[in-house]
């Protein structure tokens, strides 16, 4: 094997800075869960306003889903980093920063409730029209059928493909480190730095992501399928 | 801000357009090379036993390490370790081609996977071998029923390409990241930059959606899809 093959497969480096590599992808994880959780209350109203009666609501969700779906994650991390706080602090006319991570969760968060919203959507547009019907004509108001009927129904289905979403919202917290979050790339640069070997460092932290997401796609495999069988999905 | 766009946008176009030019350069030569991979990948996954595996282990690497980390990788390991590529535009594109690869591989595994059993049936039935089955029957129909989905990884990679500017290579954000860290005044460039960014992938989207909705008016694809 050739020498430096052998050096980039070489992971000692990478255990010996575990501790400091475990905080970073803890960061990524705390990221991760921010933003999912922001995205995911975000794509609720959005995908239940792009099936709403009301043709505004219908026409600004639908906007608003297209814009974040379109726009590159990155830019619009720098963006929200750069250029929401000047354009905050003229509105507010006081002085507005965001640190790093509130940037990277708000930019990340509004990324993903656009593709999320879809899924809302696709989930809620998949129960049948006779269900609503049915509900209205046993005298429910529309806030509980939506509650009651389509919501726990929707949700079902949409499970399997609403988490392969929250994976790539995993795999794109990638990108924090580069509004300085401190996560598990920024780390790793930060050893680079100091130890000046960047074969074992990023070849590791290729293999790191690998493995996590590839366990992650896999046991939400499993579950989609065992969700399916029991016609949940 | 009309007037900080004449300052910072108005004068810096020509800079601008250069970045969007390597942008698109990188893009479509990395789109290419994703395309040829991909589905040398997914031909090796379904057909060649003996290297199944390896096939499954790249495409799965490939769709499961975020574009960052594969830009970094190649960037600072392969020159070492395969001795090349010897210049970032280079990694760059070798980075984006290679996740693509691994989704376009996906696709056209479940184009050819749901592709009805009866068109091979029928090609073996009137004779046909079936490397001319795969060529003459399978692959025009999966191409067309992917048409849309391979369009849409397209622009999957521009959104991608916007990393780039991380290992240095001049495309469009890398220039607006400049212009910024010169006068740092990041609203009107940043703004401007997204939305040629936002315009483009935008624009790459719809002719996906009329690209599907034409095959399936035409040849009824929609049926097997």
């Amino acid at each position: 094997m050739p020498e430096t093959l052998r050096q980039s497969l070489d992971l000692s480096l990478f255990w010996e800075f575990r501790y400091t590599i475990a905080i970073g992808l803890l960061q990524n994880l705390y990221v991760f869960v921010s933003a999912g959780l922001l995205a995911l209350t975000l794509a609720l109203f959005i995908g239940l306003s792009r099936v709403s009666r009301h043709r505004i609501l219908r026409i600004l969700s639908t906007g608003y889903a297209e814009l974040f779906r379109n726009t590159p994650e990155f830019v619009l991390l720098i963006w929200v980093y750069y250029v929401l706080p000047i354009l905050v602090s003229k509105l507010l006319a006081t002085r507005f920063s965001l640190s790093p991570f509130l940037a990277a969760v708000l930019a990340l968060g509004v990324a993903y409730s656009g593709f999320l919203s879809e899924t809302v959507r696709a989930g809620i547009q998949s129960i049948p029209r006779g269900h609503v019907e049915a509900g209205l004509s046993l005298g429910m108001s529309r806030f509980t059928i939506l509650r009651r009927i389509v919501i726990p129904q929707a949700v079902r289905r949409m499970l399997p493909e609403a988490l392969s979403q929250f994976v790539s919202l995993f795999k794109a917290t990638s990108i924090v480190s580069l509004v300085a979050v401190p996560d598990i790339m920024y780390q790793i640069s930060m050893i680079n730095v100091d130890q000046m070997r960047p074969l074992p460092l990023y070849t590791g932290a290729a293999l790191l992501f690998c493995l996590v997401i590839v366990a992650a796609s896999q046991s939400i495999n499993i579950l989609s399928d065992r969700w399916r069988r029991r016609g949940w999905a | 801000m009309i007037d900080n766009f004449n300052r910072f946008v108005v004068p810096n176009l020509d800079l601008l357009a250069h970045g969007l030019w390597v942008t698109v350069r990188i893009c479509a030569t990395a789109f290419a090379m994703a395309v040829v991979i991909g589905a040398v990948a997914c031909l090796i996954r379904l057909y060649v036993p003996g290297l199944r595996y390896l096939a499954i282990g790249y495409i799965e690497f490939a769709r499961a390490t975020p574009i960052i980390v594969q830009l970094l990788w190649v960037n600072y390991v392969w020159p070492d370790v395969f001795g090349f590529p010897k210049e970032v535009e280079w990694a760059g594109i070798i980075a984006l081609a290679i996740q693509s690869s691994g989704y376009l591989a996906e696709t056209f595994r479940s184009g050819i996977e749901g592709l009805a059993r009866g068109q091979w049936e029928a090609g073996f039935a009137v004779g046909m071998p079936a490397s001319r089955i795969f060529r003459r029957i399978v692959a025009p129909q999966v191409l067309l029923v992917m048409a849309p989905s391979i369009i849409n990884q397209l622009a999957v990679m521009v959104k991608a390409s916007t990393l780039v500017s991380v290992i240095a290579i001049p495309d469009l954000m890398y220039d607006a990241l400049k212009i910024v860290n010169q006068w740092f005044e990041p609203i009107e460039v940043l703004t401007s930059v997204a939305v040629i960014y936002i315009l483009t992938i935008f624009f790459l989207s719809a002719i996906a959606k009329r690209v599907a909705d034409y095959f399936r008016e035409k040849y009824g694809l929609a049926a097997y899809a």
